[in-house]
């Protein structure tokens, strides 16, 4: 008896790191999975069949049942055939995790064209790909319990200087995780967002006087720093029992398990006509400056 | 005596709507503004020098300074002349203004690429190119007191079903925001978010039945509504005085001036080993369902 009994998923990004790790326990947890990874590297180049192979040649040979998909999901027609292969080969589509994504680390002032395009392809418009095609599914079946997962990333959250392209399509997922939160829950479909931390690949990358603290530190013989472990609370996510969990970030962390608040609005200056821009600006000082100074942001 | 005297700005999107009013509030202040706009129609096709034209002549007529510019924010190198007119023009950069924006609405499970495209490439990456050789300006003279003001949306910010498109960039220009606060701090220049309400053709567009009720209620003979309004509270956020305001989101809605909240972690579960996926599940339903069900305004 798993949790994800008789349920269908397509997990993106999924030959190396969290990916694999959500695959393979998904799978444990009773889950057929459609194992989707292009096979590139960090920064998006090249393309190979073993990731993905590898991940599903593990499933299979510990009892579970997975197929590979070599597509890139930055690539909109593509993207409806991950889908497509789900319900061919298995017949429905439950789940859709987006974990693919890729670095291109830059400061702002140094980062190209090119840098921004490709990884807000990979991470937003790959997002996006793979969830309308879904979204077309559930919406004609309508059978509930689906479930969007996808990832964005503390650097995102707390904007992480190196990262301006990264940071922006990671908020960029929260974004677009709300606005189908917010259209799909008719139909029967929960939309979170993930924000992971672990030891991977994507976190080696990173150089030591960018990481932050409680995001990414390569500590590769810690079993905290595993991505097996952001794996756990997304079977939750992914089973039948979390149709109240919609619209939220959830934070995975070495053990922590994290709820993100939403944004708010906690502080305000009223006005009975328009503001004159001196009247604006003693009132930016007296209201809102103790709030950010003071970082008290919880009441 | 005004609140930006000696200071030089560009608004992009200035041609109409909020970044009209913004770049004529500015120009009353004592500043001087480039003002930035294709001249295209909201769904972002064709282009006219009139608009920006338009808003230039007022501010001449009226004893300030402004010129046009009329390139789209989302051409890369285009970007790069609009920063540069700026500099050959006035001879410094102070206050850069990301408004432009389109919009293509449409529920994600009928949104094309082509949509999906568009409203990504104006928001996101047009904000992005222009502060990319802003921020080179900004890195070489470290002068202080710069500003980058970037339009963030209610949208993004809870999630509007019908704008997945522009919800993502929105929240994107979030992410942005942040990073650009952390990496730029340290020569001299603060980096912030604005979510506006007011009537404009913008939210002209938006079926009723979308409204988030936050953001666009529009109400064309209401003074409440007016985008002059929004342009209020960024006088004091484009002054040297705001220093202390950095990596924040600023509700601008009617006569009402609004902090918002950053994201912070709520509820927290901290294990010492891997969790269980079974006691994962209870223990999110434990602590983090009675959050979210009941969920509340912050603060």
């Amino acid at each position: 008896m798993g949790m994800l009994d008789n349920r269908v998923a397509v997990v993106t990004g999924a030959g190396r790191g969290i990916g694999a790790e959500i695959s393979k326990l998904f799978a444990a947890e009773g889950a057929k999975v459609v194992v989707n990874d292009l096979g590139g590297s960090v920064d998006g180049s090249g393309a190979a069949s073993a990731p993905a192979d590898e991940v599903v040649a593990f499933i299979n040979d510990t009892g579970g049942q997975a197929v590979a998909n070599y597509s890139s999901v930055a690539d909109y027609d593509a993207a409806e055939g991950i889908i497509q292969q789900a319900i061919d080969t298995f017949g429905d589509l439950d789940i859709l995790v987006n974990t693919a994504g890729i670095l291109r680390d830059r400061m702002v002032f140094n980062m190209t064209e090119a840098e921004w395009d490709a990884v807000l392809d990979v991470h937003l418009k790959g997002t996006f790909n793979t969830t309308k095609y879904a979204s077309i599914h559930w919406r004609t079946e309508r059978k509930g319990h689906y479930r969007l997962i996808n990832f964005s990333s503390v650097s995102g959250i707390f904007g992480a200087p190196g990262q301006p392209n990264y940071a922006a399509a990671k908020m960029g997922v929260v974004g677009f995780t709300y606005s189908c939160a917010n259209a799909l829950g008719r139909y029967g479909a929960t939309a979170n967002a993930i924000s992971p931390g672990a030891s991977t690949r994507m976190t080696d990358t990173v150089p030591e006087e960018r990481r932050r603290e409680g995001s990414v530190q390569s500590e590769e013989e810690d079993p905290q720093r595993s991505p097996a472990n952001v794996a756990v609370p997304l079977v939750y996510m992914a089973s039948e029992q979390s149709d109240w969990l919609t619209g939220q970030i959830v934070g995975a962390s070495g053990y922590d398990l994290q709820l993100f608040n939403k944004p708010a609005v906690i502080r305000q200056m009223r006005g009975t006509e328009r503001w004159s821009p001196e009247g604006a600006a003693a009132q930016f000082e007296q209201v809102f400056k103790p709030a950010v100074e003071g970082g008290g942001f919880f009441g | 005596m005004g609140m930006l005297d000696n200071r030089v700005a560009i608004v992009t999107g200035a041609g109409r709507g909020i970044g009209a009013e913004i770049s004529k509030l500015f120009a009353a202040q004592g500043a001087k503004v480039i003002v930035n706009d294709l001249g295209g129609s909201v769904d972002g096709s064709g282009a006219a020098a009139a608009p920006a034209d338009e808003v230039v002549a007022y501010i001449k007529d009226t004893g300030g300074e402004a010129q046009a510019n009329y390139s789209s924010v989302a051409d890369y190198n285009a970007a790069e002349g609009i920063i540069q007119q700026a500099l050959d023009e006035y001879g410094r950069l102070d206050i850069l203004v990301n408004v432009a924006g389109i919009l293509r609405d449409r529920m994600v499970f009928n949104m094309t690429e082509e949509e999906w495209d568009a409203v990504v490439d104006v928001h996101m990456k047009g904000t992005f190119n222009t502060t990319k050789y802003a921020s080179i300006y900004w890195r070489t003279e470290r002068e202080g007191h710069y500003r980058l003001i970037n339009f963030t949306s209610g949208s993004g910010l809870f999630g509007a079903p019908g704008q997945p498109n522009y919800a993502a960039a929105k929240l994107g220009i979030v992410g942005f925001t942040y990073s650009c606060a952390n990496a730029l701090g340290r020569y001299g220049v603060t980096s912030n978010a604005i979510g506006p309400g007011a009537a404009t053709r913008m939210t002209d567009t938006v079926p009723d039945e979308r409204r988030s009720g936050v953001v666009t209620e529009s109400t064309d003979a209401d003074p409440r509504m007016s985008p002059a309004n929004v342009a209020v509270p960024i006088v004091y956020m484009a002054s040297e005085a705001s220093d202390w305001l950095n990596g924040q989101v600023i509700g601008a809605m009617g006569y009402d001036i609004s902090l918002y909240t950053q994201y912070a972690v709520q509820r927290q579960l901290s294990g010492t080993e891997r969790w269980d996926v079974e006691r994962a599940a209870e223990e999110i339903e434990r602590v983090f369902k009675p959050a979210v069900t009941g969920e509340r305004r912050v603060g």
